[in-house]
């Protein structure tokens, strides 16, 4: 499955505990700055709970929450770890030339 | 709460997916509306998000249970009556001696030679499987690399791994001419119905787990409806055959077995039949929202 940004920032808001539609989308833009219409965040749901990577909880007062299960834990570790990397190098490249 | 216009473009999206997502979707932009958020650039985003919904319908197609049920039902019965008809169809052709066969065939013209039609039901049933088995082996396939699962593979390796283990001790049996060459026979036996009975297994569990297009899906079902046709045939052939034997010795003696084989061959091919039926009053085939 591709990392596209919606899917990380689901899985990442949903790293540190259940939540629903609404909260999903305050955490995400409190974290990270970004707004995800609904569209986008209900498809990227769809999509993470097809690969078995979230799973949906009981409804509380007609919202659903969802968790990240085990396999969506460990497919995130391995693509922010990779992420990481990626940043590390790219930053230390860019050091020369944003010197002053 | 009075419904936001933007929600109105739910309709946008696939069926199933509102079905599964609508309500969820709509107290979210309920919510999103009265904490301010724009209605416009909401609006952008649901359409953006019903077309990907539309662009990932086309991919699969997600059957009903009941229908993905039916299927595997019936291999399960095919397997079953291949292997009853199998074991005693080699027999019929000298059953229960040739001449009694032969006197059979005198005696009783238009009944048909089961012998025959069993071998008929075989080709017809194990080409309409073998037909089926093709698509379906290749969208696993894809299914397996898409999905990195590797462990349906695995499942797909069973039935041509183990038919090739007990084909090639087959050879070594045909040589058989000991009575410990006889008892491994007796036993490479047992292990391949217990192969057969694994590979419908695997096959069960495939078909259970991967996605399908609708045209497999078509395929399969048109499969299943020709080897059922086909038991169908074998068990009817059998039954009038038996009855016709029995009539010609006057007696019941020595039709014990064809009793049981007519009995397991009717259960599986009625256990066929309900379950194509079953299918046919299931749902239609919903398109996969993955």
């Amino acid at each position: 499955m591709d990392f596209t940004e919606p899917v990380v920032l689901v899985l990442t808001s949903l790293a540190d505990g259940p939540k629903h539609g609404y909260a999903l989308a305050k955490d995400i833009e409190s974290f990270a700055g970004i707004k995800l219409g609904p569209g986008t965040l209900y498809g990227a749901l769809s999509r993470l709970e097809d690969r078995g990577w979230i799973e949906a909880l009981p409804a509380e007062d007609r919202r659903r929450p969802y968790q990240i299960t085990s396999a969506g834990a460990e497919n995130l570790a391995v693509h922010l770890r990779t992420a990481r990397q990626v940043a590390a190098t790219g930053l230390h490249r860019l050091e020369p030339k944003l010197a002053p | 709460m009075t419904r936001s216009w933007p929600a109105s473009l739910l309709f946008a999206y696939p069926p199933d997916w509102r079905a599964r997502y609508g309500d969820e979707l709509e107290l979210l932009i309920g919510d999103l509306r009265e904490h301010g958020c724009n209605p416009v650039s909401m609006a952008f985003d649901l359409l953006r998000g019903a077309a990907a919904a539309w662009c990932r319908t086309r991919r699969g197609f997600v059957m009903s249970e009941r229908s993905r049920h039916a299927l595997i039902t019936v291999l399960w019965s095919w397997v079953a009556f291949a292997a009853t008809a199998a074991w005693f169809g080699h027999d019929l052709g000298i059953y229960p001696t040739r001449s009694i066969a032969q006197k059979i065939a005198a005696v009783h013209q238009v009944v048909p030679d089961a012998h025959h039609v069993l071998l008929g039901v075989g080709v017809v049933g194990i080409a309409a499987t073998v037909i089926a088995a093709v698509p379906f082996a290749l969208e696993a396939a894809r299914y397996a690399r898409s999905h990195q699962r590797n462990s349906i593979f695995t499942l797909m390796a069973v039935p041509p791994v183990t038919a090739a283990i007990w084909l090639g001790g087959v050879q070594f049996t045909g040589r058989a001419n000991s009575t410990s060459d006889l008892t491994f026979a007796v036993v490479w036996l047992m292990l391949g119905l217990a192969g057969i009975a694994g590979s419908a297994q695997a096959v069960s569990a495939i078909v259970r787990t991967c996605e399908f297009s609708r045209t497999t899906w078509r395929i399969g079902t048109s499969a299943a409806a020709a080897v059922t046709a086909a038991m169908l045939v074998g068990t009817g052939a059998t039954i009038v055959w038996g009855l016709a034997y029995r009539s010609s010795q006057g007696h019941v003696a020595g039709a014990s077995s064809w009793l049981v084989v007519t009995a397991i061959m009717a259960v599986t091919t009625a256990r066929a039949v309900i379950a194509l039926i079953g299918a046919r009053r299931a749902p239609a085939p919903e398109p996969a929202v993955a």
